[in-house]
């Protein structure tokens, strides 16, 4: 009889240990979960000690990233207009700039201005964004190009969050390529 | 003189109504044939701002015609902010009323486009837009829907299946024959054919007949196969060699039958060989379970069976914890990455954009969601899961309840209390392990598929890897290091592969596998 207990007891074990992590919606099990949580508050984790109960803060007004050098020219029409004629790229024109540039813009354009800039990316053949213009048909300087990735025109908005001030000008290089090969 | 002079007013009456006719003939022909033009025109050149029925970044436009001149309208839509420095009154008006925002210049269009596009403004259907849609043979999507019953199981368009990709297959192989193959394959095959032959050798599986199809069928199959797929969404390429992370280990259920069956056998066969010797012993036949149960060595045996199963059960439950794949949280707003990124194609790294430079992936900021959901505020696409487009609907306004967007007017409404989208993280990697995106995505390159599965398939997103440390190091032991493009390194490369004798230098063999690269 013992051995029938032993038996059953066995299974049950085993019907208990197969059904141990059911609910995918939820983590799985933990051994000491000390080990496994970071005792710091993570980038995205709630924190008591905020107001606004988030560990990521804005940076105070003014504060100045190390290494991030300040955008001058705010977002305005007259902001607009004297990037279009005074900003210039600061990077080199080299196959390095422009190979990354069009990575880049692979990433972030392509899939509204097309991969030749020439307006036809998916969305816009999806009919989810219209009137996508093709870089010939506007009056775009360097200067305008990195304004506009930075401060966003119209229904585009800005780009500044998702690519560093290096990226946004190497960006700026192979769209103003792209722009002079429409044009040719 | 008198007649004559009545003449002359009589014939320039003619005249002129007959100009008048020939005008209005001429500007309703004109129209009629160009609302179509008016409305490419406007998609191609206002819509990024105006849309006819209601305010975007611009005015609505709808019967614009009816309330300005056309003259006017023409210059102002040429060059609107040469109008506003000259002075034009109704142009300063209409900037100072819309935001003070200028109005792009259209200098490239014609008075003739413009015209059309004001056409196209009075809102008038168009006729003529249907053709547009139907250039498309309806073959064709009757070939699909029987590619999609009878053949995708086996084989995609593009890429390799059970069988191979069959885009473009008339290229290779003539109609005729095609049809004879795909009616009864076996059959060709057997009658010498060369060409099947040859063709059967592609797999191991023989394809299967398909004698029920008629000769409309197999003509409209091969024109979608000639043609593909009009929206045709090619997948991101997902990692083909993900088998490597499959869980190896034998599944759970087999084993244990497996066990449980020796264990049973094993027991028959001692129960069979010493039931003998009590059988000479006892003159009663006595009850097989009785035997069983009271065998001292078959007790022994139970016992070892049972420990050594609860210490397998023991382990398979420890090796486990914390293994989250297939983890599958409900997230605050129902995001389907498969209408992101597969169906609309946007770059993973578009919304996940500090994957190229940080440690994290980062969640997407809603100001990202915001680029493209300040215009799309409604989904319009094909339906998924239980969700009705209402839902669909109601989960966009999630944002905007988020960041306070006020959808109707196309403005952040001011003073309004932004509050953070609640998002779960799924792939959590435990405190004492470092891992590092920029270093997997910009350094080696390697596709977000390879560890997070075919994200573009997903509605909802799950864990498709274990991420345990076996599955880390079996990449770093098989991923080849590209050297090619490192010339900084190089020194140091070409020495580890002089020292480890091989062409192609492993992660593993750069010190992939050293403990405190990941723990310290």
């Amino acid at each position: 009889m013992k051995n029938i207990l032993k038996i059953t007891i066995a299974l049950a074990f085993t019907i208990l240990l197969s059904s141990c992590w059911s609910d995918k919606t939820k983590p799985n099990y933990q051994y000491m979960p000390d080990m496994y949580k970071s005792v710091g508050y993570n980038t995205y984790s709630v924190n008591p000690n905020y107001e606004n109960g988030m560990t990521t803060q804005l940076p105070v007004e003014g504060a100045i990233a190390r290494g991030q050098v300040p955008y001058d020219y705010p977002n305005t029409n007259e902001g607009y207009e004297d990037a279009k004629l005074n900003s210039m790229n600061p990077l080199e024109v080299n196959d390095h700039n422009l190979e990354r540039g069009e990575d880049l813009y692979t990433i972030y354009c392509t899939v509204c201005h097309g991969k030749n800039g020439e307006g036809d990316g998916t969305l816009v053949q999806r009919e989810k964004f219209l009137g996508v213009p093709n870089y010939k048909d506007r009056e775009i300087t360097e200067g305008s190009i990195y304004y506009v990735i930075m401060h966003g025109r119209n229904l585009m908005g800005s780009h500044s969050s998702q690519l560093t001030a290096k990226e946004r000008w190497q960006v700026t290089m192979y769209v103003e390529q792209l722009r002079n090969e429409l044009l040719k | 003189m008198k007649s004559v002079k009545l003449h002359s007013q009589l014939s320039r009456l003619v005249v002129s109504s007959l100009a008048f006719l020939l005008l209005f003939s001429l500007s309703l022909s004109a129209q009629q044939a160009d609302v179509a033009n008016g409305e490419k025109l406007f998609k191609a050149n206002c819509a990024a701002c105006h849309k006819l029925d209601k305010k975007l970044i611009g005015p609505a436009l709808l019967g614009v015609s009816e309330r300005r001149d056309q003259d006017w309208l023409i210059s102002w839509i040429k060059d609107s902010p040469g109008m506003i420095k000259s002075g034009d009154k109704l142009a300063i008006q209409v900037f100072e009323e819309n935001n003070k925002l200028p109005m792009t210049a259209n200098p490239h269009l014609s008075d003739q486009d413009i015209i059309d596009i004001l056409e196209y403004t009075k809102g008038e259907e168009v006729v003529e837009a249907a053709p547009v849609a139907q250039e498309v043979d309806p073959g064709v999507e009757r070939g699909k829907q029987i590619f999609k019953q009878q053949c995708a199981a086996c084989h995609k368009l593009e890429g390799k299946l059970i069988g191979p990709p069959l885009l473009h297959i008339e290229d290779k192989y003539e109609a005729d024959w095609l049809k004879l193959w795909i009616k009864d394959n076996a059959a060709l095959i057997a009658s010498g054919d060369k060409l099947a032959i040859e063709a059967s050798q592609y797999a191991p599986i023989a394809m299967t007949a398909f004698p029920q199809l008629t000769d409309q069928d197999l003509d409209d199959l091969l024109k979608y196969m000639a043609v593909g797929d009009i929206d045709k969404m090619a997948p991101v390429a997902a990692g083909t060699d993900n088998t490597v992370f499959k869980n190896p280990s034998f599944g759970v259920l087999p084993t244990l039958g497996l066990t449980i069956l020796a264990f049973l056998v094993l027991v028959l066969i001692v129960a069979s060989t010493t039931s003998r010797k009590v059988d000479e012993d006892e003159e009663s036949t006595g009850s097989m379970l009785k035997m069983l149960i009271f065998n001292p060595f078959l007790r022994f045996l139970t016992l070892i069976f049972v420990l050594l199963g609860g210490a397998w059960l023991l382990f398979g439950f420890l090796w486990q914890i914390d293994v989250n794949e297939g983890y599958q949280p409900i997230q605050p707003i129902a995001f389907s990455h498969a209408i992101h990124a597969g169906d609309n194609k946007i770059d993973c790294e578009y919304c996940h954009s500090s994957a190229k430079n940080s440690k994290t992936s980062g969640v997407p900021s809603a100001n990202v969601c915001m680029n493209c959901h300040k215009s799309i505020s409604e989904y319009n696409g094909e339906l998924f899961g239980d969700y009705t487009k209402e839902d669909l609907d109601n989960e966009i306004q999630k944002i905007y309840d988020a960041v306070g967007w006020d959808k109707e007017n196309l403005a952040y409404i001011e003073g309004a209390e932004q509050k953070p989208i609640e998002w779960i993280r799924i792939h959590n990697l435990a405190d004492f392990a470092y891992y590092n995106h920029a270093q997997h995505v910009t350094v080696a390159g390697i596709e977000c598929q390879k560890c997070h599965g075919p994200v573009e398939e997903m509605h909802d997103m799950y864990q498709y890897s274990p991420l345990t440390m076996d599955w880390c190091i079996t990449c770093h032991r098989e991923t080849q290091v590209d050297l090619t493009e490192s010339g900084y390194y190089k020194n140091i490369h070409d020495q580890l592969a002089k020292q480890y004798g091989v062409e192609k230098v492993t992660a593993a063999q750069m010190g992939g596998l050293e403990c405190g690269k990941c723990h310290y």
